[in-house]
């Protein structure tokens, strides 16, 4: 099927047109109502679309052109467990992994509300012997710091949520210093290892398949820190300083982790859909299992909306098609993410993976190569920050940017007046920015005499997001949100996002180069430029040694 | 002279036998609901030796009487005994005593309030009175004895009119003292945390000795020894252990420290506090290397749960923290105390793998190791080799040192000290 030729879609096409030439400032002087046509309040967050370049009607074709590429059947198919990642043949259920103990869900005769439950509350037993400092070291000192080693999916979101909600962390939560170690060279170890005390350091291993050669690489050498520490057996090191988080138990355990220190996840969780499972379990133990729950909660109070709200006021229905009409129709490729809020700060990352990974593809799920444009290039920062970086280029700039203003009304309000200040100072700037980003001139004071390298051109489109405040219950709404939009894209690109096969092939070439750093063994025939590269490092590794181009 | 108590501290039932005792009718105001309970209820006269007898001669003599009521018995003397956190109690009090007009009312204050809680209340009291501080000497355990025939007294005292009247109330108490102090409420307050800290110095820094000496196998008893010789040093104080415990000096030392860090960022003795907590867990810590991380199951008899020989309270006591840890790795503990079981049963009572038990060799049946926490003088000489006969596991960890090394090792004993 090509997707061009459906009726929606050509529609929307000759919509583009007529659009093409209307400034955002036009769209606002012609309709002082704009705002409250282009808003949606639901719960605990205010979409507001209208600084995009759409109208009301923009909005009814992108709705219509969801219903031809049968979105709610596909939402249905998701919540059911319906094995909507085809290249895998697997479900993919995340949304299960929040659904509350009392709503019961099979998928092939496997209960799996009651998995997901008996997995939870075995994490909440080890968070809890771990918080009360009655898991013990190998000398039977308590725990102190916990190192959760793992990558991607398995570092990003917990990193995002332990920065994120760092306020609910407490002494009575057993003021654990929770730290994060993802990249294979083994920076992060290096610098973090001689800060450790040994005995009274723990280390999660998260790792879905468990064969992962960036995290073994880094629990290879943690492990070995501890031997050379408490010099006892590799067994007992195991057993009192690492658990694994992982979907593949027989790994797990042939690296040495005993069954009581291993918790468990399902192949129907995504890596980049893991943080609700088990994966989650840094977040536990820095804000305790009640305010993870509340995460959970949060979560599936989105899920609820998504499955059941009409689509014109459904939020990640609409932010994934308002995507749809910027890439697709308005041909913008790139797409900034900025939170106003420091505690945000990890989220461009987080979702560069959510987005680029899910959706950066070109094989639709017919396997035929698709003539369309998908997910964007994505990246960001705190807005405030990102205004002394690259917000030139948004203003002035050749590139045509859409933006996702991120910001939580309320913060501080128990921290006295100069923090609450600072708050409205970023609330300020993020709303002028986003002003000025879609209106250009249009929002400033007529000027005759300024210079044409003082114009500020505007019409760059923007999505806000407001949140009443930053909890972990909206903070799990907020990333359920971006989850959701994801999906919706996809339906409508007709792509598997829950798959990665561009992630896969690059781990295999870089083992069987491993071996080349050594010695060239001319057993592979390379091209040039990695020969070149090769032999370089050889010279400089080898002690006097010459490099000979 | 009529003396009102107030208070529901073990202060507060010390002062109101002893004054008592020496010929004063003493009406305690207990400030914290006792519901009327009899004194043999309240555990804080229960627990401290010769208390409760005291108190009941002082009450068929019809020296005390309880009032719980919030009224104001007119008295010559108001003596406050509050806990450290009851100030706004205090100013209440004070105000109704502004109300009585009386003439010159005079105050004692001996509550660990913070430094310059003596003066704010004299300003409240206005020209109504005299308030001044005698920080006390309690000692749990010994706390009748240190009240009647104290060495010293630190008066803290900002107007000397009250003097006088002072020095009559305390010359019953006068026969041993060899020392009175007189300085200003402000000093004698920040004199009375300045004592309790350095006590808490002293202990933490030799246990962090102690624990060095046990990794550089030295024998702490031998330095201990060479170190109390010195007479900057002195012996007191001196004596490694698996940390202090008690309700006040826990109380005092980790107020001062909170006060300390208001004022400066680091406190030496914060990390003392601190410090202090982990060494509570130090038997837990032996035993757990002794078998290699596999308690699970095993039979451990514990000596003595009281925070210190001589008193029931458990209060902070060390032996709370192991009994915490060893049960949360599945290890039956059986306990054995001269006084505090009642007080262990209402804590764990409910816990299966808890039991309790009166005979101090019973409880050793079986076991796997025996720690000693509190070191009461009925387990200073065992019956060694009944001793070795009960238990499965010869294990003995001392955490007070009572034990002579070779001679325990030569019965047969694994025997593991505190720095030894």
């Amino acid at each position: 099927m090509n997707n061009k030729n459906i009726k929606a879609w050509v529609g929307l096409q000759q919509h583009a047109e007529e659009m093409a030439d209307i400034h955002l400032n036009d769209l606002f002087q012609s309709d002082d109502n704009r705002f409250d046509s282009l808003s949606i309040l639901d719960g605990h967050f205010l979409l507001d679309l209208s600084k995009q370049r759409i109208t009301v009607e923009t909005l009814d074709k992108l709705v219509n052109l969801a219903r031809q590429q049968k979105l709610a059947s596909w939402i249905d198919q998701l919540f059911a467990g319906e094995k909507v990642n085809i290249s895998e043949n697997r479900a993919a259920l995340h949304t299960a992994l929040r659904l509350p103990g009392n709503e019961l869900k099979e998928i092939d005769g496997q209960a799996v509300t009651a998995d997901v439950h008996q997995s939870l509350a075995k994490m909440g037993r080890l968070v809890k012997q771990i918080q009360n400092g009655q898991w013990r070291g190998f000398d039977g000192s308590p725990i102190k710091s916990v190192v959760n080693i793992g990558v991607g999916g398995s570092n990003l979101g917990p990193l995002l949520a332990c920065d994120a909600l760092e306020q609910y962390a407490s002494e009575e939560l057993g003021g654990l210093d929770i730290h994060f170690v993802s990249s294979m060279d083994g920076s992060e170890l290096e610098k973090l290892l001689p800060t450790l005390e040994p005995a009274t350091t723990l280390f999660i291993i998260s790792s879905k398949t468990f064969s992962t050669v960036d995290t073994l690489a880094n629990a290879n050498t943690a492990r070995e820190w501890l031997l050379k520490a408490s010099q006892i057996s590799a067994e007992r090191v195991i057993q009192h300083h690492f658990i694994a988080a992982t979907g593949n138990p027989k790994a797990a355990k042939a690296w040495g982790v005993p069954k009581k220190n291993q918790l468990l996840f399902w192949d129907w969780v995504g890596g980049r859909y893991s943080m609700w499972s088990v994966i989650g379990m840094p977040i536990a133990l820095k804000i305790g299992m009640g305010h993870f729950r509340d995460m959970l909660k949060g979560a599936h109070q989105m899920d609820k909306h998504f499955k059941a709200a009409p689509f014109e006021q459904n939020l990640p229905v609409l932010l994934g098609l308002v995507g749809v009409w910027n890439i697709n129709f308005l041909n913008i490729h790139a797409h900034a993410i900025l939170p106003y809020d420091g505690r945000l700060a990890q989220l461009p990352a987080y979702l560069e993976q959510l987005e680029m990974e899910s959706n950066g593809k070109s094989i639709n799920r017919d396997g035929e190569r698709i003539t369309y444009r998908t997910c964007p290039v994505l990246w960001g920062g705190v807005g405030s920050n990102a205004q002394h970086a690259f917000y030139q280029l948004l203003h002035q700039g050749t590139e045509a940017v859409m933006c996702d203003f991120i910001v939580p009304a309320r913060r501080y309000e128990d921290n006295g007046e100069e923090l609450q200040q600072q708050h409205d100072l970023s609330l300020a700037n993020c709303f002028a920015q986003s002003r000025l980003l879609a209106l250009g001139q249009g929002a400033l004071e007529q000027d005759v005499n300024s210079k044409d390298y003082q114009h500020y051109d505007g019409n760059q489109p923007s999505t806000s997001i407001l949140l009443d405040e930053l909890t972990p219950e909206t903070f799990g709404g907020l990333i359920a949100l971006y989850e959701h939009k994801v999906f919706v894209q996809s339906v409508i690109w007709e792509i598997n996002p829950f798959d990665q096969w561009g992630v896969e092939k690059g781990k295999q070439v870089a083992t069987s180069l491993l071996n080349e750093l050594d010695h060239v063994t001319g057993e592979q025939r390379l091209d040039s430029s990695t020969q070149g590269l090769l032999k370089y490092t050889q010279s400089k590794r080898q002690v006097g040694g010459g490099y000979e181009g | 002279m009529r003396v009102n108590v107030y208070g529901s501290s073990l202060a507060a039932w010390v002062a109101t036998a002893c004054l008592a005792k020496v010929g004063n009718e003493v009406v305690i105001n207990e400030t914290m609901a006792c519901d009327n309970k009899e004194l043999n209820d309240i555990s804080v006269i229960r627990d401290e030796a010769g208390l409760l007898d005291e108190l009941q001669r002082q009450m068929d003599q019809g020296r005390v009487s309880r009032q719980s009521k919030d009224s104001i018995v007119k008295a010559d003397i108001y003596w406050l005994a509050l806990e450290s956190n009851e100030f706004e109690l205090a100013e209440k009090i004070i105000g109704q005593l502004r109300g009585l007009r009386s003439m010159k009312t005079l105050v004692v204050s001996q509550c660990n309030f913070s430094v310059g809680a003596t003066a704010s209340l004299q300003s409240h009291l206005g020209n109504a009175g005299d308030v001044v501080y005698i920080p006390d000497n309690l000692q749990e355990g010994v706390a009748l004895k240190g009240f009647s025939t104290p060495k010293r007294i630190i008066l803290g005292l900002d107007n000397d009119a009250a003097l006088t009247k002072v020095k009559a109330l305390l010359r019953p108490f006068s026969s041993k003292l060899e020392g009175l102090q007189i300085m200003s409420s402000r000093e004698a307050e920040f004199t009375k945390f300045a004592i309790t800290g350095m006590l808490a110095i002293r202990l933490g820094y030799i246990n962090e000795l102690a624990n060095l000496a046990d990794q550089l196998g030295v024998d702490i008893s031998v330095v201990q020894d060479g170190m109390g010789a010195d007479p900057r040093i002195g012996r007191h104080y001196l004596s490694p252990g698996c940390g202090f415990g008690g309700q006040n000096f826990h109380e005092y030392v980790s107020k001062f420290s909170g006060v300390l860090k208001d004022h400066r960022q680091q406190s030496l003795l914060k990390t003392v506090v601190d410090e202090n907590e982990v060494q509570k867990e130090l038997l837990f810590r032996k035993l757990w290397r002794y078998y290699d991380g596999k308690l699970s199951g095993k039979r451990v008899a514990l000596w003595g749960v009281s925070f210190k020989p001589g008193s029931a309270s458990i209060d902070n006591a060390p032996s709370l923290k192991i009994i915490e840890a060893l049960i949360s790795q599945g290890v039956y503990v059986r306990a054995h105390d001269p006084e505090a079981l009642d007080n262990l049963r209402a804590r764990y009572g409910d816990k299966k793998l808890v039991s309790f038990h009166e005979d101090h060799m019973e409880v050793l049946e079986n076991v796997d190791g025996l720690l000693l926490v509190s070191e009461w003088p009925l387990y200073w000489s065992p019956n060694y080799d009944e001793l070795y006969k009960k238990m499965r596991q010869p294990l003995i960890i001392d955490g007070r040192n009572i034990f002579d090394k070779e001679m325990m090792e030569l019965h047969g004993f694994d025997y593991l000290g505190v720095g030894r």
